[in-house]
């Protein structure tokens, strides 16, 4: 192991999710040939190559594991095979008859059976190859080829662990069983059809954002994005109360987040103004619920996105105005340290009570209920309660209760060694991509190794920072006779 | 490093709201490519009146051909049906666009983590609801993997693959241990996605292709083979050529029941035909492999010779005493039960099982 692992003097790229890894990978290049000799060449390309698959493996034991023969497909199509039996290959001069040019193609492509708009890219390498048109066969980036098999980078690529290293730790630690089996080896050359997983709090750890230190449940990356959305809303922020100051903040920076992705969304006036006021400040109770409901909208449509720290903030925020809310408008229940357990035990009764279809024969038991308790039928008491009133209410329960358990599905937990709730960290997104040889259960952090990586035309499934010829010196480094 | 990370970096920090965030979706100064592409698409659009056709309602449309003296009825209808496509299509695009976040749809281009090689590209994964789907079809409705693969489009490793993950995941919701749910959705956030539609007119997304065919190392050699031109030199005779024992692509395939199907309905079979033939193939099929079956517990009762004992029953069985493997101490050795020591302590032998059970 080199000392400078991550030097920025000789550029390496490993096999890590680090900053300086996509530093390095946004200025590699491929390595010119001037004033170089074959052999220099040569020694170049398979130093950046094995510098990046796996060093930790002996060179030694690399070369024993070469191979160069390496393995690829061809997809074919089941109705060129059908229709044709091969034999149309020897007319012409031995390959086929000529083709026409691509601009007279609409017969053929109605002989095919096939739509006559269809684009030359979409259709099958199959029908291209009988075109006389194929892509080549990148044979060179399988080089590596039989390193992918190892455990510890199969992990990696299976996206449970932020580098090789780690995944290695992972294994010889004892956290990854393959078939149900603990393996500590991680040089286990897995078969095809073995399924490894690995102990999804040490994933949830590798992938998640770090704490920043032992006793608290936040990480650095939070400061910097906040840092960085102060800068964006400082003028505004200045004009703002004390007392509101801390909630815009949250509107703030989710507008500045929205501009960064390029998506300038603006919320609402409704929206804006259920962020900004505070739940347990409102004297009516309908509008306290409805400003609740508006938030825990607006944290549901999150959900389908990604969710990043400020909308976790955004969501822990929205946990506590709900527990306020509840405890002002249900005065005769004891102050509890609710959890959020509590919250949606609160929220179920209320559903409860609220009758499930709205017939107007129920509705008499609702103003019943609404004597009671609840905030929501204490909003049915003030008219009559009518069937759309309770319909919204239902609906509007339903939503609390659904960002609760989103809320609960993530807790904020100082046990964990990582900052909770759950976020990955920053750069993951860049280094996100998963092989096609391995299929992936990301619920129960297991992965199948289907099968070995193989090229096939124009793709090869070895994933590999470097161009071509680069590949093609390094096989040739590690040919017997080079 | 530092600018670049403060500049043009700082894009990669955090992903991209419900799309995959790659290096070779930007340029060197941070900006995404294709949202540049469709800022410039839209001007062109306006400067050309391009475009009017699908934002102008249907009405007026019909209103402007009608006036057209130059169109038949017929192209007048053809015409209306490709507004009313491509309108769809520009509706479902915009919603997509809508539930990514306002960013647009990745391009082939922008899938590649790895700028400088152009031969690896971030390939989409299965869906959740795909998966859930493809689960419910294998171990619900008990359909074999074989049709499953080949009307979903997903090799048959993989359904396989699918089903055993699926069922740990029930497993584990059955005995209320805890899923990486946050973790899940983060990632599949990330990733580009094959989607399943149920309710829609185009359900099924092709995953990959499912007939791929292995490059054989006896079909890497170039051979000079003369033969005569009134010959019908079929890939069957190719096959010999390469190796005496080769056979042909349609035989190699994983789905070579696809071809089959194709030839009947290029022969002419209907529907219902084909249907009773392929019914009566896996009939076929089953038969054979029972009577295989049977065959072999035959032959198991006829030569392995079982001694009842007071405490164990005694199994004899034929032994070969060539049968020793690679290195003379292979599994199936005559002494590897009977004292034959253990080599792991020695130099340059390797520990490592070479397979888990």
């Amino acid at each position: 192991m080199p000392r400078r692992f991550h030097g920025l003097k000789k550029p390496k790229v490993r096999q890590d999710w680090s900053r300086e890894t996509l530093y390095n990978l946004s200025r590699l290049s491929t390595p010119g040939a001037n004033y170089k000799t074959f052999f220099q060449q040569k020694w170049l390309a398979k130093s950046l190559a094995r510098a990046y698959h796996n060093p930790y493996v002996r060179e030694g034991q690399w070369t024993r594991m070469f191979d160069r023969r390496l393995p690829a497909v061809v997809s074919m199509n089941h109705q060129y095979l059908a229709k044709y039996d091969g034999s149309e290959m020897a007319s012409g001069r031995g390959m086929g008859l000529d083709k026409e040019p691509r601009t007279t193609r609409g017969r053929e492509d109605d002989e095919w059976g096939m739509a006559g708009g269809e684009g030359d890219r979409d259709r099958d390498p199959v029908q291209r190859s009988f075109d006389g048109r194929v892509e080549k066969t990148p044979y060179m980036h399988m080089t590596f080829y039989p390193l992918e098999r190892r455990l510890d980078t199969a992990i990696w690529r299976a996206l449970f662990a932020s580098s090789v290293k780690q995944a290695r730790q992972f294994v010889v630690h004892g956290w990854v069983r393959v078939n149900g089996k603990k393996m500590i080896y991680p040089g286990y050359q897995l078969n095809p059809g073995d399924l490894f997983s690995v102990d999804p709090e040490r994933v949830m750890f590798a992938t998640g954002a770090r704490k920043k230190n032992r006793d608290s449940a936040r990480s650095d990356q939070d400061d910097i994005e906040e840092g960085e959305g102060e800068g964006d809303e400082e003028g505004i922020r200045a004009a703002k109360g004390d007392q509101e100051q801390e909630i815009d903040e949250l509107a703030g920076e989710e507008q500045g987040e929205d501009s960064d992705a390029g998506a300038a969304t603006l919320e609402p006036d409704e929206e804006r103004e259920a962020m900004t006021t505070k739940p347990e400040d409102e004297v009516d109770a309908r509008k306290a619920m409805k400003n609740l409901v508006v938030r825990a909208k607006r944290i549901l449509e999150d959900s389908k996105r990604t969710l990043s720290g400020k909308r976790q903030q955004e969501l822990r925020a929205f946990a506590q105005a709900v527990k306020k809310t509840m405890s002002k408008y249900r005065p005769n229940e004891p102050e509890a340290s609710d959890g959020v357990e509590d919250l949606e035990a609160a929220l179920a009764e209320i559903m409860t009570r609220i009758p499930a279809d709205d017939l107007p024969t129920q509705s008499t038991s609702a103003a019943q209920s609404a004597t009671t308790t609840s905030a929501i039928s204490s909003n049915s008491e003030q008219r009559d309660p009518d069937r759309i009133d309770n319909y919204n209410a239902q609906k509007d329960a339903a939503l609390l209760s659904a960002a609760l358990a989103r809320a609960r599905e993530n807790p904020i937990d100082v046990s964990k060694p990582y900052a909770t709730p759950w976020r990955p960290r920053q750069y993951m997104s860049a280094f996100a991509f998963i092989p096609r040889y391995l299929e992936v259960n990301q619920r129960v952090c297991s992965a199948v190794y289907l099968r070995h990586p193989v090229a096939r035309p124009g793709l090869a499934e070895v994933p590999t920072p470097f161009a071509a010829e680069t590949m093609g010196l390094a096989f040739n480094w590690y040919l017997r006779r080079r | 490093m530092y600018d670049w990370l403060k500049g043009p970096g700082k894009a990669f920090r955090k992903p991209l709201g419900g799309s995959s965030n790659y290096l070779s979706a930007y340029d060197k100064f941070g900006n995404l490519h294709r949202s540049r592409v469709r800022r410039r698409d839209q001007r062109t659009d306006i400067d050309e009146g391009k475009g009017n056709d699908v934002e102008e309602d249907e009405e007026s449309a019909a209103q402007r051909d009608m006036e057209d003296q130059s169109l038949t009825d017929d192209d007048r209808a053809i015409r209306a049906e490709q507004r009313e496509m491509a309108r769809e299509a520009r509706k479902a695009e915009n919603e997509e666009t809508e539930e990514r976040g306002g960013v647009p749809r990745e391009r082939m281009s922008d899938m590649r983590p790895y700028p400088l090689n152009q031969q690896f590209r971030s390939q989409p994964v299965l869906s959740e609801a795909l998966r859930e789907q493809l689960y419910i079809q294998v171990s619900v409705e008990e359909r074999d993997l074989l049709s499953v693969a080949a009307s979903f489009g997903v090799d048959i490793r993989r359904v396989a693959a699918v089903v055993r993950l699926k069922t740990i995941e029930k497993q584990w919701e059955e005995e209320g241990k805890t899923l990486a749910k946050s973790y899940s959705d983060a990632v599949l956030s990330m990733l580009p996605t094959t989607p399943f539609k149920p309710d829609t007119k185009k359900a099924i997304t092709p995953h990959e292709p499912i007939n791929d065919l292995p490059v054989h190392p006896h079909t890497r050699q170039q051979i000079f083979y003369p033969a005569s031109e009134s010959r019908q030199f079929t890939r069957e005779d190719a096959a010999k050529v390469f190796s005496a024992k080769l056979l042909p692509a349609d035989q190699r395939i994983p789905l070579p029941m696809l071809v089959d199907l194709e030839k009947w309905k290029l022969g002419g079979l209907d529907r219902q035909q084909r249907q009773a033939r392929q019914v009566q193939k896996d009939r076929e099929a089953r038969e054979e492999a029972a009577a295989k079956e049977a065959k072999r517990i035959e032959w198991e009762a006829r030569t392995q010779r079982v001694v009842k004992g007071r405490r164990w029953d005694f199994q004899f069985q034929d032994i070969s005493a060539e049968k020793v493997g690679r290195d003379g101490r292979g599994g199936e050795a005559v002494g590897y039960r009977y004292g034959m020591p253990h080599v792991d302590r020695k130099r340059g032998i390797v520990k490592i099982p070479t397979s888990v059970a």
